[in-house]
């Protein structure tokens, strides 16, 4: 699960274009929308997008996306959960 | 003051409920959607129903009775369709020949422009003896260009308006406006858009497409369904169509541009662009919101759209809803078309006296407005018709059987316009600077353009100590190149995935006023124009309009262009002219006498 998580910041940085932060700066359990990174509604499109071309996994309601997103922890949890690849 | 009627005297329409205006009445009439299967867009995504024209583009250019070899972007096709209707019907071609010295001039809103060509072409680009002359056909404004060729010295100058998905209602505003301030005698506006695998799957990225048709103003709706076509419309003053005994088909009484300046893809929860627009029209129309006879919604159908439009529609007309519908469940979501698709069916609900229903929609959502769902027979005097874009482009028209009296007409009058400042960057080592103004989490996803365009921007503005402008004009060559190339590049690799939302959304010609608008929360007037060669001489012309108009005080004027390095070498190739650098902004403060 570790080494996901990380897989995950880094995915997530890249995709996020938040170029100045280092995995280390993202705390696995900080929520991302909101009050915790700031994260918005295009940036959910985005994780979105990550989760689709790297897990194979693909939402159908983007509502859906609002549990699974909380956290880096929630995602790897759903990651490792539903991928297919 | 004296007011300056605008009649309506020919109108063309081709869409995926019919090719000509009986067709789409009698579609209307007995309730039949257009939307289906696709059948003639080149799309792997089948399981999302679209609104095509039911024709090929062989079958446009057979109706046209253009060679089939010839080949033409879509977008200019169904233009030309829909033109030729609308200048039949009021034989503009006979008065041109009749009354050369009268002018003329075609006002066209599209967004998607040639990019049926260019994403059907853009895999061969690297080849080096690649078929490039699509290029010739990309812009907004070389569509706009070719149907007014083809209507051989008909019109003396042309424009293309991009606002997403109100460009064509914008269009129709910019005729009214040129029409009451004398710069041309007839004005024939409207909007063309075909349906593009670009926009198709962008919109998919966004997740706002249904899978099932649309069900505007539904609890359950899921989303809208794309659809194309163009819609055109014939515009004089009063006096001048009754000088040459022309039919009149309807008053254009009002009109309202404001920016929702909230987000780029979302409206805001409480509609205040929406808001605005529609308050403006019955201002300029003299008319109260109890006069309205019926409400033609943007209505899409994504859960947005139709919570922010209806928050709106009760903020301007409380308890007293007239009726309302959404045609886009007819017709689909034509973008850049819809605003003239639906000013012409609302058009013939006034003069056929029916409330076209809303299709599909049976659960009230929460807080929202009730369509209406059955066949109504009504005398309609005045309607509204709503057209909202992406970025918060809001317009909306007023439709009227006959002139209203009273209001607060726009007029123009000779004024000193002065340049307050002027700001140029011309190199992308100046775009660092954008850090001084925004933070990083916000900078982070625009793209050069977009941080061109707000740089220059704001800098202008500081230098003309003006905090936040009056109206906003843009106005581009080739638009947010950068990250359509992207989009197109991913398409050729990638196939038909999810493309990248954060590109998509800034890939239309009106992210780039609009971005600005948010930043300043700036609701006034906001138009982009989008047209290789003559656009920032129209964002001008319309800038002074504003000033002559007595309403906008300052107006921030902004031409901003960006150039990749495949793009250089096949525009270099070609000889079309392009900005010397990989960006270009000037930013214009435009101020008059307080």
């Amino acid at each position: 699960m570790e080494e996901l998580i990380l897989e995950l910041k880094q995915r997530i940085i890249e995709a996020l274009n938040l170029e100045e932060m280092t995995p280390d700066e993202i705390d696995a359990q900080e929520p991302l929308f909101g009050e915790g990174l700031g994260l918005d509604s295009i940036d959910a499109l985005e994780l979105i997008v990550l989760l689709e071309k790297n897990y194979g996994i693909r939402l159908a309601n983007p509502a859906e996306g609002k549990e699974i997103f909380k956290s880096v922890e929630s995602i790897a949890q759903y990651v490792s959960e539903h991928r297919t690849k | 003051m004296k007011k300056t009627n605008i009649v309506i005297t020919g109108q063309g329409i081709i869409s995926a409920i019919g090719n000509d205006k009986e067709a789409v009445l009698d579609s209307l009439r007995h309730q039949r959607t257009g939307i289906g299967t696709m059948q003639h867009l080149e799309s792997e995504h089948k399981e999302l129903p679209v609104g095509e024209v039911k024709l090929s583009n062989d079958g446009l250019k057979t109706l046209l009775g253009i060679n089939v070899s010839h080949e033409l972007s879509r977008t200019a096709l169904l233009g030309m369709v829909a033109l030729r209707q609308a200048i039949n019907e009021s034989d503009l071609i006979t008065f041109k020949r009749t009354h050369p010295g009268k002018r003329v001039v075609l006002v066209s809103g599209t967004t998607v422009g040639g990019m049926d060509l260019t994403e059907k072409h853009f895999n061969t680009f690297t080849d080096e003896n690649a078929n490039i002359d699509c290029l010739r056909q990309h812009d907004c404004g070389s569509n706009t260009e070719l149907m007014a060729r083809y209507f051989d010295g008909l019109f003396d100058d042309n424009t293309a308006i991009s606002t997403a998905c109100s460009s064509a209602a914008n269009a129709l505003i910019l005729g009214a406006n040129l029409l009451k301030a004398g710069l041309a005698d007839i004005v024939v506006a409207g909007g063309t858009e075909a349906l593009s695998r670009f926009h198709l799957n962008g919109f998919n990225s966004l997740q706002i497409l249904d899978k099932e048709i649309c069900r505007p103003f539904d609890d359950t709706r899921a989303g809208l369904n794309l659809g194309e076509g163009a819609a055109f419309v014939v515009m004089e003053r009063e006096d001048h169509a009754s000088a040459h005994g022309a039919e009149i088909y309807g008053y254009l009484t009002g009109y309202g541009n404001a920016c929702d300046a909230f987000h780029q893809t979302a409206s805001s929860p409480d509609g205040e662009g929406a808001y605005l627009a529609m308050t403006q029209a019955l201002d300029m129309a003299g008319l109260a919101s109890s006069d309205i006879r019926y409400i033609n919604a943007h209505g899409t159908g994504t859960p947005n759209n139709d919570q922010s439009e209806s928050a709106a529609l009760k903020r301007v007309f409380g308890d007293e809803l007239p009726p309302v519908s959404s045609t886009k469940c007819y017709t689909g979501h034509t973008t850049s078309a819809s605003g003239s698709i639906e000013a012409v069916i609302c058009l013939l609900a006034m003069r056929h006296g029916f409330i076209p229903t809303n299709l599909g929609w049976s659960h009230p959502m929460a807080d929202g407005i009730t369509p209406s769902t059955s066949a109504e027979e009504c005398e309609i005097n005045h309607v509204l018709c709503n057209s909202f874009g992406f970025g918060g482009n809001d317009s909306s028209l007023i439709l009227s059987r006959q002139a209203t009296s009273g209001g607060n007409d726009i007029s123009f009058k000779d004024i000193d316009v002065t340049v307050a400042a002027e700001v140029e960057i011309t190199d992308e080592a100046q775009l660092a600077d954008i850090r001084d103004y925004v933070k990083p989490l916000e900078a982070r996803r625009m793209g050069r353009i977009m941080k061109s365009s707000l740089l220059s921007s704001l800098r202008a503005l500081e230098q003309a100590g003006i905090e936040k402008p009056d109206a906003i004009i843009t106005t581009t060559m080739w638009g947010c190149l950068d990250y359509s190339e992207r989009l197109l590049e991913q398409l050729r690799d990638e196939g038909e995935v999810l493309l990248k939302p954060t590109y998509f959304m800034q890939s239309t010609h009106n992210t780039i006023g609009s971005n600005i608008a948010i930043r300043l929360g700036c609701h006034g007037y906001n138009v982009t124009y989008a047209h290789v060669g003559t656009s920032l001489e129209w964002a001008l012309r319309d800038a002074h309009l504003l000033l002559q108009s007595g309403r906008y005080h300052s107006v921030l004027v902004g031409l901003h262009d960006e150039m990749t390095p495949l793009l250089r070498s096949l525009l270099e190739r070609e000889g079309i002219p392009m900005i010397p650098s990989s960006i270009y902004s000037r930013a214009i403060v435009l101020t008059c006498g307080r």
